[in-house]
């Protein structure tokens, strides 16, 4: 009755409608933001009395806008590299290893994922300013792969429990050495996770302000770092037109997942 | 590995054991998170009790001052209206998205994750544009004649608490449409066989079902909320501080390293006592989107 969507009679429209209007909430936001960056309205009018491309002219103009980008871009593949190979390393130890404390060590790893990130990003800055690495390359590297970390390695060992270790164990019978069978039969298998890892672990960094906001310094910052200091200065347009560049990246790595997904579920 | 060749068939079982322990494996990623994550972590919460000086002076400076109490006060406030509105919004949702028909359902779903990927800061900006006094939620109601003048929506509470509504929605909706998805229609017809009217069903069936993913959900959420700090400092006031925003200005602005540790010890302690008593009732859940 509750369950079956046609069996919900004459509650059915409105908790359709109420579904509707949430999604709604969640939707109209984002369309706003790219409504504005295209809007001529310095004030951020809305609806905008006229139409404009000037903003975005003026953040591929600024090469502060365009050299904080490539930096995030640098970082996040980085990141994601490292937190790919650690984490493949790492789940390989937690599903097959048979060591005490295995268990508490997966609940180690997952830490910085609840660790409110705050209390990390000041413990590090503190941590980073006695080693120099504030305002370093591998002082970001470092800060978000701690936290990209437990996304890969959730990611991974799922996959990873999902293998059957005996097709592995056949092909080191069938005369593969146990690293060959590992790349060659096993990484194969596991890629929908590794590819899960890898999103995340870029997404992760990407899109990571508070770490970054610690770690900048006035010649070295992340893209969200560039964003989060104009945005306390004004609301100007530009930020619109910079965020809708960063929601049509979130809808080009929607559809990778989705058409990896689709190409995965054979 | 072994020097010696061992022939395969008399050794057949053990192959698994290549790997003796697999420790090794584990050993580059728990160097990195015990040099950079563990001990930073450690050594900050030693200087809330060493710094200015040895003892509990910072603790009792923080809990003993009105302006303090009244940060953690907001903290907890914003975060429990958050999570009661989050989890009151989004049951309907989950319980839609686990029935509806697939192709409806996909486009709910892509509302969803797109909200949910879509940078933090860009979302938070979008709220900071429309709330503002001459924003289109006041110029709307304005002309709609609900209110004469515009209504203070930002740079308070109460624009911390519209914002993180809107980012930990999808954090709530996605994880309980699994629970519900996960209990048998059977059991809700076998309640309207019985003759429960919808509303009996609902109160005395499905809500019951639901309940465990409804609490672990919320819980989620007020912790998630607690520790929050972009949101909170875009959209909040300098008058009405949050908790995490107090760390960084501790930090930050006013160089005491002592009471910034003391106030991250004591944000650090509710929340990981928060996960435990998740963790104890709820067993390990799955964190949102994955």
């Amino acid at each position: 009755m509750l369950l079956n969507f046609d069996g919900l009679g004459a509650w059915k429209w409105p908790l359709v409608i109420f579904t509707a209007l949430v999604s709604l909430f969640l939707l109209l936001p984002i369309l706003f933001i790219v409504a504005l960056s295209f809007g001529s309205s310095q004030w951020l009018i809305f609806p905008p009395p006229g139409w404009t491309t000037k903003w975005y002219v003026e953040l591929f103009a600024d090469p502060r806008w365009i050299e904080a980008a490539w930096t995030s871009l640098r970082i996040g593949l980085v990141v994601t590299v490292l937190s790919v190979l650690l984490g493949l390393l790492a789940s390989f130890g937690l599903v097959r290893g048979r060591f005490r404390g295995a268990e508490t060590l997966r609940a180690l790893f997952l830490t910085p994922m609840i660790l409110p990130v705050v209390v990390f990003a000041v413990a590090l800055y503190a941590f980073a300013l006695r080693l120099g690495l504030n305002g370093t390359f591998a002082g970001f590297v470092l800060a978000h792969t701690i936290v990209a970390l437990p996304f890969s390695i959730i990611a991974i060992s799922g996959a990873l429990q999902g293998f059957d270790q005996a097709i592995e164990d056949a092909a080191v019978l069938c005369g593969a050495t146990p690293l060959e069978a590992k790349l060659r039969v096993t990484l194969p298998a596991i890629s929908h996770g590794l590819f899960a890892a890898a999103i995340f672990s870029f997404l992760m960094s990407w899109d990571e302000v508070v770490l970054a906001i610690f770690m900048s310094s006035p010649t070295l910052q992340t893209l969200p770092v560039k964003i989060w200091t104009t945005l306390r200065q004004d609301l100007t347009p530009v930020i619109a037109a910079a965020s809708t560049l960063l929601v049509a990246l979130t809808l080009i790595l929607m559809l990778l997942a989705a058409l990896f997904r689709k190409g995965d579920a054979r | 590995m072994p020097a010696v060749a061992v022939p395969v068939s008399s050794r057949p079982a053990p192959l698994g054991a290549a790997e003796p322990s697999g420790f090794a494996y584990v050993v580059p990623a728990l160097l990195l998170v015990i040099v950079f994550f563990v001990f930073p972590v450690a050594a900050l919460l030693l200087r809330s009790v060493t710094e200015p000086a040895p003892g509990l002076g910072n603790y009792a400076e923080l809990f003993g001052s009105t302006t303090y109490l009244r940060i953690f006060l907001n903290t907890f406030l914003v975060s429990g209206l958050v999570t009661l509105i989050s989890v009151t919004a989004g049951f309907p949702v989950a319980w839609m998205l686990a029935i509806m028909p697939r192709r409806l359902g996909r486009i709910v779903f892509a509302i969803l994750i797109l909200s949910m990927w879509t940078n933090l800061l860009a979302r938070t900006y979008a709220w900071m544009v429309l709330l503002q006094r001459t924003g289109v939620i006041n110029k709307t109601l304005m002309a709609m004649g609900v209110i004469d003048k515009p209504l203070e929506l930002v740079n308070n509470l109460t624009g911390v608490t519209i914002g993180m509504t809107y980012i930990m929605l999808p954090f709530v909706i996605l994880p309980l449409t699994g629970v519900i998805r996960a209990i048998d229609p059977a059991i809700l017809q076998a309640a309207a066989l019985c003759g429960a009217t919808r509303a009996q069903a609902l109160r005395r069936v499905l809500l019951p079902l639901a309940l465990p993913g409804i609490l672990s959900g919320a819980l989620m959420v007020f912790v998630m909320s607690l520790g929050y700090f972009v949101t909170p400092a875009l959209l909040g006031g300098t008058a009405n501080m949050m908790l995490a925003e107090l760390i960084a200005q501790f930090v930050q602005s006013l160089v005491n390293w002592g009471m910034g540790a003391a106030a991250a010890f004591a944000l650090l302690v509710v929340t990981l006592g928060l996960y435990a008593l998740q963790l104890r009732f709820f067993g390990p859940g799955r964190a949102g989107g994955l």
